[in-house]
């Protein structure tokens, strides 16, 4: 077997190890730095573009938040002015409501006063002409003694019967 | 049919003598410097436009050096990625020998103990080196673990001494063997390819398979190569 003839041993050796040590030169003088550059750089990148997107990500959710507290403030003034308007206008129109169903009831008062005194005014002057009246038909039946005064008191003792 | 042990014969292609020892140039050393020579090409071709978005050549060596990355992070830990110039070349040599091998006419030089063996051999150092830094003389430790009573010394010591020297000697077997049965495989059902004729189609196809299959054994072989040297380098820099 070749392989167990030790007598290329020297040649062996000797090449060997000029080759690997030349190809270990070669590897750690130019190979693996370059290698180990660039995965070392993307590396990096990588990790740096990780830590920006998870700041980016941070950002957003705080602005979410904020966005959303705004929202949930906002919200809740505007719920309290339109309550507050709501109340201002059922005051104003309560109260302009109680204001004309006040003067409604006083005109009305006044209306009937109006009446009541025309009504009075009204009746007094029948009386009158029917005392006039009353005279005017004595004197007719040629009953002249009759004052206008006695028909009054006359009528007015009627009234009273 | 041609001996299928043939392909594994070393032959000199330049003569060379250093004092008395015989370090001839040969098949076996030139496919040495032909991987030294592809990986190095292979890794500046794909390396050649680098970008922070990978094409697939650049990903395909990045997920390279990853894998080798975190197969020492885990066997090892964070201290052992300082040695990941030397296992990541161990990686990339052994794939790169097994997988040349796989061409016609080429050469494995990793289904050769000494070449295997010499690998094997400077991992070992290696380690030692490592080990001798980082504990400096608790080092020895290693062949007396602690809470051993020292009368079972002449014991242990022994047993922990031949468990160390065997550790490269099973990661060079291992992969020697896998690689040359391999090869043999393929080499005696081409054989059969020429000399059953027509009906040599039958184990043109399996050896089409096998040799799908052998592609698989190379980067498994050199993974396990790197895994079982990762797992001696934690040996080496950590407590037993």
């Amino acid at each position: 077997m070749p392989q167990l003839d030790f007598s290329v041993f020297p040649s062996q050796f000797f090449w060997l190890t000029i080759c690997f040590f030349t190809l270990l030169f070669i590897m750690s003088k130019f190979i693996i730095p370059k290698l180990g550059e660039m995965i070392n750089l993307r590396k990096e990148k990588i990790d740096s573009e990780l830590a920006t997107a998870e700041r980016l990500k941070k950002q957003v959710e705080e602005g979410i938040e904020r966005y959303e507290t705004a929202l949930r403030e906002a919200s809740q003034k505007a719920n309290l002015a339109l309550q507050k308007t709501k109340d201002e206008l059922n005051d104003t129109v309560n109260r302009k409501q109680s204001d004309l169903a006040a003067r409604l009831n006083a005109e009305i008062a006044q209306g009937e006063q109006r009446i009541e005194a025309a009504k009075s005014k009204a009746l007094q002057k029948i009386e009158e002409a029917s005392v006039d009246l009353a005279v005017d038909v004595l004197a007719k039946f040629g009953i002249s003694k009759v004052s206008a005064e006695k028909v009054r008191k006359t009528i007015a003792g009627l009234e009273g019967e | 049919m041609s001996n299928p042990m043939e392909q594994f014969v070393i032959k000199p292609i330049i003569p060379l003598k250093i004092g008395d020892v015989d370090v001839s140039f040969t098949n076996s050393s030139l496919f040495m410097v032909i991987a030294v020579v592809a990986c190095t090409a292979m890794f500046a071709l794909c390396l050649r436009k680098r970008s922070l978005v990978p094409n697939a050549a650049q990903s395909l060596v990045e997920s390279l050096y990853e894998f080798v990355h975190n197969l020492l992070k885990e066997n090892v830990g964070m201290e052992g990625l300082k040695y990941f110039p030397f296992i990541f070349t161990v990686f990339t040599f052994v794939a790169f020998g097994n997988v040349l091998g796989l061409f016609p006419y080429a050469f494995t030089f990793t289904s050769h103990l000494t070449a295997v063996g010499c690998l094997s051999l400077i991992a070992l150092l290696f380690n030692i080196c490592i080990g001798i830094k980082k504990k400096k003389i608790g080092w020895l430790r290693t062949f007396l673990p602690r809470g051993i009573p020292l009368a079972l010394a002449p014991l242990i010591v022994p047993i922990e001494m031949i468990s160390f020297l065997s550790k490269p000697f099973s990661l060079t077997v291992r992969l020697v063997a896998n690689m040359t049965v391999g090869h043999i495989m393929l080499k005696i059902i081409a054989g059969f390819i020429v000399g059953l004729g027509v009906l040599g189609a039958v184990p043109l196809l399996f050896d089409s398979a096998i040799i799908c299959f052998e592609i698989f054994i190379s980067l498994l072989q050199a993974f396990i190569y790197t895994v079982l040297s990762c797992i001696y380098l934690g040996d080496a820099i950590h407590e037993h």
